[in-house]
């Protein structure tokens, strides 16, 4: 397990996976693989890039090998069942194509053991509400670069509003333009400078 | 509110080179932007563009079209206007170093009505591996051309200078091999980024030299775009190997003309800022945004080595008041003015969804600060 908590930390995603499948050989579980290597690995490359120790490259690759892990393993695991932690939805908003901070959101949660679904870029607020109502995330992560295209959150929540869905997700809301109070100002229930604090948010959010 | 315009009748390059240099703390506060935006200058300058013109020239190729030459020499011409109306000591243009570069993305953004928006592709590249490299079709040293830098001379008032804008390496790299595969190759294949970056940086020698040599040109502003909301992009002592060195060169072509070097870079850079006033050399650094590091705090940890440039946050300059902006930019005065070493500005550039009035409120503050304290 400490060999592959390594090799995940280290982004050698090809050893990773070979170790992935020795140790399911092995008779290990894919339950303990996860929760005794493969996320905790993840979660100390999240923290050490929220502390400014390791930066987008080692998170990348980290994520990486943290993938090619979750593709031996998933099928050993029902999709939406026991093994992931919980269910967010990620997207960027409409208008708006960068997606390097929310994939990086979406990498950190799966590295933390949930289950992400990913919508894209350029997510219209009906597409955004539509997969809420599909998937029952939740959480709701959605992302935006410019101050110009972060106006499109306040849609989508007013949309998730309008659909009667806004209670039963949390929302919470990020990119490089967006601050704290603008938050609160469109009614979402959290602004994370960082894919570690969107991590911990998530984590709040369904152990309340 | 009322516009007071226009801002400035005397343009003086000479008094902003002493600012920037940190040669005087005496007279006005020079005003600065790296770049408005079309709609902006068109509104500024009263001149005309096509709606859809800047669009045409974002994917500028090697082997530009007889429009694009035209859209192009117009956007020159409203550069100049738009300095010479809003107040500033110079008017920017690009010289031209045909690289190749991969197109941006295009996207419609419904809360701007429908305008379309540019965005650099962050995942694909024309460069992604070494066989692209090896394929790939540089251009010459002499293909570098300074016709924008002769046209815009032939322009600006007494008085003014020309402001030569270049395209950093490292932004280049990111654009070249989309800064996912970028961000990758940069631990997996570090000699690849740093072939493509020797590959950029002898042409930015040759474009910054050759635009610092120019009689015209009074600096040089450098375009670089290093870090996120909280940190470098890469680590520094991946910079530091790959990067800072070649930015040195670069300065150093602008500054054996004795010109300035000004240095833009978004986000978080405060791990490399010592490289970049120690080895470097840079003699200034713009854009600061209040969500990453408030502008008064970069000016009192380095204003006694570089001067400071812009910092009104693009965010406030977008959905604040004028009256916020007008408070907001004088409390940047009343911080940065002071010391000397601090032209005003706005945290990176006067975007089309900034409101005017707001740009205004900007100035006009800047302005009765000058009368006040001049």
């Amino acid at each position: 397990m400490e060999q592959l908590a390594e090799l995940v930390k280290e982004g050698k995603a090809e050893e990773a996976a070979g170790r992935v499948r020795e140790l399911l050989d092995g008779g290990a579980s894919a339950d303990a693989l996860m929760k005794e290597a493969m996320i905790p690995a993840m979660e100390e490359v999240g923290d050490l890039f929220q502390q400014g120790k390791v930066y987008l490259p080692e998170m990348l690759i980290a994520a990486r090998a943290m993938q090619g892990c979750m593709d031996v393993i998933k099928p050993a695991m029902a999709t939406g069942g026991p093994g992931f932690l919980g269910k967010v939805v990620i997207g960027t908003v409409r208008g708006d194509i960068h997606d390097i901070g929310k994939n990086l959101v979406g990498m950190t949660l799966e590295g933390a053991g949930f289950e992400v679904i990913d919508l894209g870029v350029d997510v219209s607020p009906e597409r955004f509400t539509e997969a809420v109502r599909e998937h029952s995330p939740q959480v709701l992560g959605i992302s935006a670069l410019l101050t110009t295209t972060m106006l499109a959150m306040k849609d989508t929540i007013d949309a998730l509003r309008e659909a009667g869905l806004r209670d039963g997700v949390k929302v919470m809301i990020g990119g490089a333009a967006v601050r704290g109070e603008f938050a609160g100002e469109i009614g979402a229930d959290f602004f994370g400078p960082d894919s570690t604090s969107a991590r911990d948010f998530a984590r709040e959010a369904i152990s309340r | 509110m009322t516009i007071e315009r226009p801002f400035k009748r005397h343009y003086d390059f000479e008094h902003f080179r002493r600012v920037v240099m940190r040669e005087t703390g005496e007279g006005p506060v020079p005003i600065i932007e790296l770049f408005a935006d079309p709609e902006i200058m068109c509104e500024v300058s009263g001149l005309d563009f096509p709606a859809d013109g800047l669009l045409k020239v974002l994917n500028i190729g090697v082997e530009p079209t007889v429009e694009q030459l035209q859209l192009g020499v117009q956007l020159m011409d409203i550069s100049v206007a738009f300095s010479v109306a809003a107040g500033y000591d110079y008017a920017s243009t690009i010289p031209i170093v045909p690289v190749p570069r991969t197109d941006y993305l295009l996207l419609e953004n419904p809360q701007q009505d429908g305008k379309v928006r540019g965005w650099q592709d962050e995942h694909r590249g024309l460069i992604m591996n070494r066989d692209d490299f090896e394929r790939f079709t540089w251009p010459g040293l002499d293909s570098v051309s300074l016709i924008p830098v002769d046209y815009t001379a032939g322009q600006v008032p007494e008085g003014m200078k020309v402001m030569a804008f270049i395209n950093g390496i490292f932004e280049d790299l990111k654009r070249l091999m989309g800064v996912e595969n970028m961000a990758i190759k940069s631990v997996e294949e570090p000699a690849l980024c740093g072939d493509i970056l020797e590959k950029l940086t002898k042409l930015a020698v040759a474009a910054t030299g050759r635009s610092a040599a120019h009689p015209a040109v009074g600096a040089v502003f450098y375009g670089e775009d290093m870090g996120f909301n909280t940190s470098l992009m890469l680590s520094p002592e991946w910079m530091r190997e790959w990067v800072v060195p070649r930015l040195k060169r670069i300065a150093d072509a602008c500054h054996a003309h004795g010109k300035p070097f000004l240095l833009h870079s978004c986000g978080q850079i405060d791990a490399l800022m010592e490289d970049l006033i120690e080895v470097v050399g840079i003699d200034a650094r713009h854009s600061f945004q209040d969500n990453i590091e408030p502008v008064e705090e970069v000016y009192r940890k380095y204003s006694d080595r570089i001067s400071i440039l812009g910092g009104v946050d693009v965010d406030l300059l977008a959905r604040g008041t004028p009256a916020q902006v007008a408070e907001r930019t004088r409390s940047i005065l009343e911080a940065c003015a002071p010391g000397g070493g601090y032209c005003m500005g706005s945290g990176n550039s006067v975007t089309n969804f900034v409101k005017i009035d707001n740009y205004y409120a900007m100035l006009d503050e800047t302005r009765r600060w000058n009368e006040k304290h001049s």
